[in-house]
């Protein structure tokens, strides 16, 4: 059975609800939903299939032609999907990945990337061709034809023109600064991420509003969003679940349907805070629907369709600012670097391969919510604390690869707890979305070192080295960062806070 | 330039109301007319609902051939409700036949959306966008600033009762007015006009028309003195003597008790549903024998017709006499509820009987049928107050020629042949 397979023309970005259904605020509106169904015999029209005329929105995935039936799901045949952010690390691996499952895919991209990665004095260390060459390899060895436009989306203009163009029934909206340190290197950098992002998500979404409002919009948020409480509580995907209630003063509430807390940990996280609450708002406003993807850190350079040929390869940064930490690791490994760990190394994070990340993000194109409904996934594979990680790739490194790899502890520059406590909640992919993890940690690893020790990667990964090292504190300060123990693997015992993932609701159960 | 010849529908009318208005002397100008022509009772299609009816009478065939069995159908391969729409008209309509006559159709029901033809057509209920309802589409501006609506909302009446007898007045009027305008700016050689407003009125109120004493009596009257006058109107813009044909597409009669046929299925172990989030025809499991749908019409749950159908051809007869049975002896506090069961094969001919319901069931007076998949009675209190009936709607003829002879049990199909005698020569000759 496909997760999907009983979705119904709810869900579906073909099928014109817009005008049929008095739809109020999420949350609310199944009942109203229902009510209408079942008094009034609510009806709609289909984009696809005009020749059925007027119809209730009942037909399922496994019924309709046009939903063809795939390994991940059922998937809307040759959907339109619009990647923004097309170029990057995500986009490119995305817009091949789906491409090759028969989507039709577009994209913009102004190059952000490539541009604050080279104003650092960085580059991918993984060459990566121009888009010109990555689409006509994409051609010749996938047989796909990828639209591209370069683009800010911060010219709505230009975007709404194209998107009229298109008519997209889904947009992955990866077109964001995605760095933490670099929103805190100073002023004009915080501005510039918060600027692009928080605006330039606003823009887009009343441009989806104006022109394709059916369309399933996948945006990336971060698990980041949620910070770490100290208290322990569970971080759930966005919105409380049904049960949870509130108990003060001997009374009690239901906090069911309502955002949970967000702590972000950056000026960039805040962006994406404030990306959730105008993404929410839009879907209550305009009957938008959107899932809100929590992504835990990325790690990987593989996916099948990238690794077909060296001119479809996707970024790898290692910098301090766009690198995430396993690829970091892998390449401070590479450099003879001891592994930076920050502060005591205690602090956990949810984490996923490149390659499990874009079977979500196929699995969410799949299965559109429903109009108006924002929902949110958690989007990981297991959680790590970051001494954790240093000690699987240092193991990787030095077994099978023959490498000396040590561990050192620096100052921690961000401002964040390096003890705390993390239960997760992340049951939507997997109950709802049939995903499974299907990369280990130590086989991406492996696959990382493996690319990162050839001789042509290795020398522009020697031509980065001092990009390496954090510098950028969050307190503003211009200091370099202290060392304040260097180890060898597997001398130091874990402690503290043990990482808690739940991924059904029969975890815990006796 | 006047019509040459015009028909009139007012929709879901019985004869035995209209002749005991004009009898009454609410309806003088019918009354009239009634005494210049040939009055007959009609039988509807089975089953009778508007799309089914008006379907039959514009192009003279039986659903098996135009194909339309209501406003409502299962899009193949699935338990989805689809609404009707003109496309799915599997025979010609009339006017297509004589595409040099020139013909204005104001508020024909099932018509939508509208097609091009020869002429002007503002199809009546249900149509959803009334830019879609509007041939040629230069006419919709000129309707949608003029507030024309093509239907009452009939939720109205739970708000309100005489807001919905003023929007249904309101409604008629700006029709004739629209009507109006259409004449002087053009020439036709054939009017059509239908009065919707009377099977709302009569769903609603025909408690109130039957009782005296009840509240809307006199304001149940007076919508039909509306009518009456707007028959004078249209009539005016003919010729004394031209063609006219009147018809009802169906009758009303009562409403007491409403039965929940699905219940009934579900007891009888005829209907298994599952619990999918939302009410609909998805929730039948592969267990199901038979449902109901649009209060008349039963489907066998067809192997190779619904995805989880478990009825093979072959047990098709046997479950349709098990049907028959069940349906016939069904009661009401001693009441028999049930008056007729019409098995598909008996009812529907041509090329288009393979989407048709396996049975039509008709109600005793007094009885409707609803078709919810999850009502817990099988009895209950009607909201609405009429019920359609299918044996006694009407036909009337002016211009008849006593040579010919008239069918003497005409049947809804039978309206437009009868009707393209009546014009026959005089049509050409004009």
């Amino acid at each position: 059975m496909q997760h999907n397979e009983e979705k119904t023309c709810w869900n579906c970005p073909a099928a014109l609800l817009k005008g049929n259904v008095d739809f109020r605020a999420c949350g609310q509106s199944i009942a109203v939903i229902q009510n209408k169904i079942s008094e009034e015999g609510l009806l709609i029209e289909c984009t696809r299939r005009p020749e059925l005329g007027m119809f209730e929105p009942s037909i399922t995935f496994e019924q309709c032609p046009e939903w063809r039936e795939t390994q991940y799901g059922y998937l809307l045949k040759e959907m339109r999907v619009m990647i923004l952010g097309i170029d990057g690390y995500l986009g490119w691996t995305l817009a091949l990945k789906i491409a090759k499952l028969g989507c039709r895919v577009s994209g913009i991209d102004n190059y952000l990337r490539r541009n604050a990665v080279a104003e650092k004095g960085s580059k991918s260390v993984v060459p990566i061709a121009d888009m010109e060459t990555r689409l006509k390899t994409a051609k010749e060895q996938h047989g796909v034809d990828i639209d591209f436009r370069e683009l800010d989306l911060l010219d709505r203009d230009e975007l709404a023109e194209y998107l009229r163009e298109v008519q997209p029934e889904a947009v992955v909206h990866y077109g964001e600064i995605p760095s933490a340190p670099y929103s805190m290197v100073d002023a004009e950098h915080a501005i510039r991420t918060q600027h692009n992002n928080t605006l330039g998500t606003l823009g887009v979404l009343f441009l989806i509003k104006e022109i394709c409002p059916e369309a399933n919009i996948l945006k990336l948020g971060t698990m980041g969003e949620y910070g770490t409480p100290l208290t322990g509580r569970p971080i759930f995907e966005g919105l409380f679940p049904a049960d949870a209630v509130l108990t003060w003063r001997g009374q009690e509430w239901s906090m069911g349907g309502e955002l949970t807390p967000r702590d972000p940990a950056s000026f960039y996280h805040v962006s994406k805070v404030q990306d959730t609450f105008n993404v929410y708002e839009a879907c209550k406003y305009w009957w938008l629907r959107s899932y809100d993807v929590m992504q835990g850190v990325i790690f990987g350079v593989h996916t099948e369709e990238v690794a077909a040929h060296p001119d479809l390869r996707t970024r790898l940064d290692v910098d301090e600012w766009f690198g995430t930490v396993i690829n970091r690791f892998v390449a401070q490994a590479v450099l003879g670097i001891p592994l930076t760990v920050y502060g005591s190394g205690e602090q956990i994070r949810g984490y996923l391969a490149l390659e499990d990340a874009m079977e979500c993000m196929v699995r969410l194109l799949s299965s559109p919510p429903e109009p108006g409904q924002y929902d949110v996934v958690n989007q990981l594979s297991q959680l790590y604390k970051v001494k954790e990680l240093a000690e699987i790739v240092a193991r990787v490194g030095s077994r099978r690869h023959g490498l000396t790899v040590r561990i050192q502890r620096v100052e921690n520059p961000r401002i964040e707890a390096d003890e705390h406590p993390f239960l997760v909640v992340a049951k939507k992919l997997r109950e709802n979305l049939g995903y499974q993890p299907k990369t280990p940690l130590e086989v991406e690893i492996d696959r990382m070192f493996t690319l990162l020790l050839q001789p042509r990667v290795r020398g522009r990964l020697e031509s980065v080295r001092d990009t390496v090292f954090p510098k950028t504190w969050w307190s503003g300060e211009h200091k370099e960062t202290m060392t304040l123990e260097v180890y060898e693997p597997g001398t130091h015992v874990m402690a503290g806070y043990s990482p808690d993932l739940v991924v059904s609701d029969h975890d815990g159960d006796e | 330039m006047k019509p040459k010849a015009a028909i009139i529908g007012l929709d879901g009318v019985p004869i035995h109301l209209l002749e005991d208005l004009a009898q009454r002397g609410v309806m003088p100008h019918t009354k009239e007319l009634i005494k210049q022509g040939n009055l007959m009772k009609m039988r509807s299609s089975l089953p009778a609902n508007s799309a089914a009816s008006w379907s039959s009478m514009i192009t003279g065939t039986n659903p098996g051939t135009h194909g339309v069995y209501g406003f409502t159908d299962f899009i193949p391969g699935t338990y989805t409700v689809s609404f009707h729409n003109s496309h799915k008209l599997k025979a010609p309509p009339f006017w297509s036949t004589a595409p040099e006559k020139r013909v204005l159709i104001i508020n024909l029901p099932a018509a939508y959306p509208a097609q091009p033809l020869n002429g002007t057509m503002i199809t009546g209920f249900v149509s959803p966008q009334l830019e879609k309802a509007v041939y040629p589409p230069d006419l919709y501006p000129r309707l949608r600033d003029g507030g024309y609506e093509v239907d009452v909302d009939a939720s109205l009446f739970k708000k309100s009762v005489s807001l919905f007898l003023q929007k249904l007045e309101e409604t008629l009027d700006r029709r004739t007015r629209v009507l109006d305008h259409l004449l002087e700016k053009d020439g036709y050689d054939l009017l059509f006009f239908v009065v919707t407003g009377t099977d709302r009125i009569e769903h609603h109120l025909w408690d109130a028309y039957a009782d005296g004493t009840h509240d809307q009596h006199p304001e149940f009257l007076g919508f039909f003195k509306k009518v009456d006058d707007a028959i004078a109107h249209i009539t005016s813009k003919l010729d004394p003597d031209a063609p006219l044909m009147m018809l009802s597409d169906h009758g009303m009669g009562p409403i007491e008790t409403a039965v929940n046929l699905n219940t009934l299925l579900r007891e009888e172990g005829c209907l298994v549903t599952g619990d999918t989030p939302r009410k609909n025809f998805n929730n039948i499991r592969e267990e199901t024998r038979a449902f109901a749908s649009e209060s008349s019409k039963i489907y066998l749950n067809h192997v190779d017709r619904f995805p989880r159908g478990s009825v093979k051809p072959e047990d098709t007869p046997k479950i349709q006499g098990e049907l028959v049975d069940l349906l016939s002896g069904l009661r009401y506090n001693g009441r028999k509820v049930v008056k007729a069961v019409h098995l598909k094969q008996d009812i529907f001919r041509g090329p288009e009987t393979g989407d048709a319901p396996d049975l039509v069931v008709t109600p005793e007076n007094g009885f409707s049928f609803k078709t919810g998949l999850f009502k817990e009675s099988l009895f209950e209190e009607d909201f609405l107050s009429g019920a359609h009936t299918e044996d006694d709607a009407f036909l009337y003829l002016r211009g008849w020629s006593q040579d010919d002879r008239l069918p003497e049990h005409p049947c809804i199909e039978d309206s437009i042949h009868v009707f393209r005698k009546l014009i026959g020569e005089k049509l050409d000759a004009a």
